[in-house]
């Protein structure tokens, strides 16, 4: 006799049992028996094999690996009510939260349009927002209707960010901001003010309300006074960027200084700040301070880098891009006494020579990053110091026009090297960059603007190098 | 090799190796729970699934029959959608309906590599589309109102690559 195991039947016509609803009405978790949805109740037991016919087209079985995908929001573990057609597949969470993973953040801010199910399912996931800031224009939130101005707020509360970029705001902005995203108090943990036109009152206000932020940045803020500084920033800041911000000179680096013990990461673009300023830094600051990036400031020379070596001896991470009066001594300074350095960005400083080099091989020996972009008096000799270094996997020579293929043999013997760009070294040849698929750990090579680069090269590239991402 | 029956909605059925229809964990649950006998008789309906779709799957199984297991999933990766086998990408020239049953029928029956495959396979469908596009590819009302989607716009465009 054939004997029909019933537990998959039900015709196709049963309505479906939104899934939604069908948790809710389990609000307490029950043992996942006893969990499914109402009209599974007369579902026979496990193991009786005369099964008599279920009314929902269901999947009779409570997987172990799936309650942890059930959203929290829908209560119980219950048992999954697969959806019977595309329609309903369109609004089901279980499904739709497994597909939004086949997204990446950015797109998702597509599929949030797309109708409500869809915008409340990504909204209510902190983590498919992950990667993304919220830029707040100020100039078209202060014409949005304040009840519009509360969603957009509580929008970026539900997604979990802990970000926020200002545009373009002004002091007259801000008690809006404070009254009208409370949460923010607690929730922002890092702050973008860029191009605003904000004063020294306003970013006190600002950060009086924010008691949870950690992370400031001022971009083109050109209100805000050293003054301003000295007044408004607090212990709390970890991590501080000032750049193109008119008034920020050395005064500013003596605020920083002195009123951020804790900071960890620094980064400064003023044209005006001077190598007095770098004398600030102390003791304190000294342990935990571990990047600092120094762009563009033009002012600074060897003295300066003195006062870092001295003050800082612990950084990790130190870019003087742009920085462009240090010379090869301050270079030595740095390869001397900066042992711990595990990236060092020297691109655009135009006086560095092969000497600079010889001192970064030879002391610099936790060196993973190097960047040489525009140190046009660099050469082969140089760069053969630095394939020498062994522990470094990143390495940036753009624009270093005097590299030619001898250097690049060098470079073929760096064992370490996974990240690679030669881009607008004009002397390389075709066959100077062929060798380059000796490098067989790289996954990264950035070959723009080479004249010896051809297609028949790129494809040689790629099929010695499968997975090395070639940048043409 | 032992065999099973599967009956599809419009009654056919088919006989498949139990291994190939346990790559479904549906099939392969009930199986487990019921504690049923291999060798006996069985016929299992799949009201869900039409004969057509059920072809479909069986030979995607088939084929797939001795892939590893896929991993875990880690929820707090993106999937890559770059990454379809040539004999996948053949298996799913399909027209859309067909495409959209057999989603809907590895979702039922829970066939992850399958689910896995024809997910990546819509995804590139409606990546870079509006969202207008992509209602009109799937079928889906646009139940927001006019001040909504205005407010929904601007809560994402105003959101960035950090």
């Amino acid at each position: 006799m054939e004997r029909v195991t019933h537990v998959f039947c039900g015709s196709g016509g049963v309505p479906y049992t939104n899934l939604q609803s069908a948790n809710n009405a389990n609000a307490t978790p029950e043992k996942p028996s006893r969990s499914v949805p109402a009209s599974m109740n007369n579902m026979p037991s496990a193991n009786n094999k005369t099964l008599s016919n279920v009314g929902t087209p269901s999947r009779a079985r409570i997987s172990r690996n799936r309650a942890k995908n059930v959203p929290l929001a829908s209560g119980g573990t219950g048992g999954y009510v697969a959806p019977t057609t595309w329609n309903q597949l369109m609004q089901d969470d279980h499904f739709l939260s497994k597909f939004f993973l086949y997204f990446t953040a950015i797109e998702r801010r597509i599929l949030a349009q797309v109708c409500l199910r869809w915008r409340d399912i990504l909204y209510a996931r902190p983590r498919l927002w992950a990667g993304l800031v919220p830029v707040v224009r100020c100039r078209e939130v202060r014409a949005m209707p304040p009840s519009s101005r509360t969603r957009l707020y509580a929008s970026l509360v539900r997604r979990g960010f802990h970000s926020l970029v200002l545009l373009g705001a002004s002091d007259e902005d801000i008690p809006e901001l404070t009254h009208g995203f409370p949460l923010a108090q607690r929730n922002i943990h890092s702050l973008s003010l860029r191009c605003c036109a904000i004063t020294d009152r306003g970013l006190e206000a600002l950060l009086d309300h924010l008691q949870a932020l950690f992370e400031l940045e001022l971009a083109g803020c050109n209100e805000i006074t050293e003054a301003g500084l000295w007044t408004c920033l607090t212990p709390r800041i970890v991590s501080l960027s000032l750049s193109d911000c008119i008034n920020v000179a050395d005064e500013a680096v003596g605020a920083v200084a002195q009123l951020l013990p804790s900071l960890y990461e620094f980064s400064l673009q003023a044209y005006h700040v001077t190598d007095a300023a770098l004398g600030y830094f102390h003791a304190t600051q000294s342990s935990s301070l571990s990047i600092l990036r120094l762009q563009s400031c033009w002012e600074l020379t060897n003295h300066g880098v003195v006062n870092i070596v001295h003050s800082l001896p612990n950084l990790t991470v130190l870019s003087l891009s742009g920085c462009s009066k240090v010379t090869d001594d301050g270079v030595e300074l740095i390869a001397e006494n900066l042992s711990r350095l595990r990236s060092l960005d020297l691109s655009w400083c135009s006086r560095i020579t092969d000497a600079a080099l010889e001192y970064i091989a030879c002391d610099l020996n936790h060196l993973e990053e190097l960047t040489l972009d525009r140190c046009v008096h660099i050469t082969d000799i140089g760069v053969g110091y630095i394939s020498t270094m062994g522990s470094l996997s990143a390495l940036f020579l753009r624009w270093c026009i005097l590299l030619r293929d001898f250097g690049l043999q060098h470079l073929c013997g760096m064992k370490s090297l996974q990240v690679l760009s030669v881009a607008g070294c004009p002397l390389l040849t075709s066959s100077g960059l062929s060798s380059l698929i000796q490098l067989r750990h790289l996954h990264e090579l950035e070959l723009t603007n080479c004249p010896g680069t051809s297609q028949e090269l790129f494809d040689y590239l790629r099929e010695h190098l499968p997975r090395c991402l070639i940048i043409e | 090799m032992p065999n099973i029956k599967l009956q599809s909605s419009d009654g056919e059925v088919f006989e498949v190796d139990v291994d190939i229809a346990k790559c479904s964990v549906t099939i392969k649950t009930m199986l487990e729970d019921l504690g049923m006998d291999e060798d006996e008789e069985e016929v299992v309906p799949l009201p869900n699934v039409n004969s057509a779709i059920l072809r479909k799957v069986i030979q995607w199984a088939t084929y797939h029959k001795d892939d590893p297991p896929p991993p875990e999933d880690d929820e707090n990766k993106d999937k890559r959608t770059d990454d379809i086998s040539s004999w996948d990408a053949d298996f799913l020239k399909v027209d859309q309906g067909t495409l959209y049953e057999l989603i809907l029928a590895a979702n039922y029956l829970d066939i992850k590599g399958l689910l896995e495959v024809t997910c990546k396979t819509v995804a590139n469908m409606i990546k870079g589309k509006t969202p207008e596009e992509v209602r009109k590819t799937f079928n889906i009302k646009n139940d927001f109102s006019p001040s909504e989607e205005e407010q929904v716009r601007k809560e994402n465009e105003w959101c960035e690559e950090k």
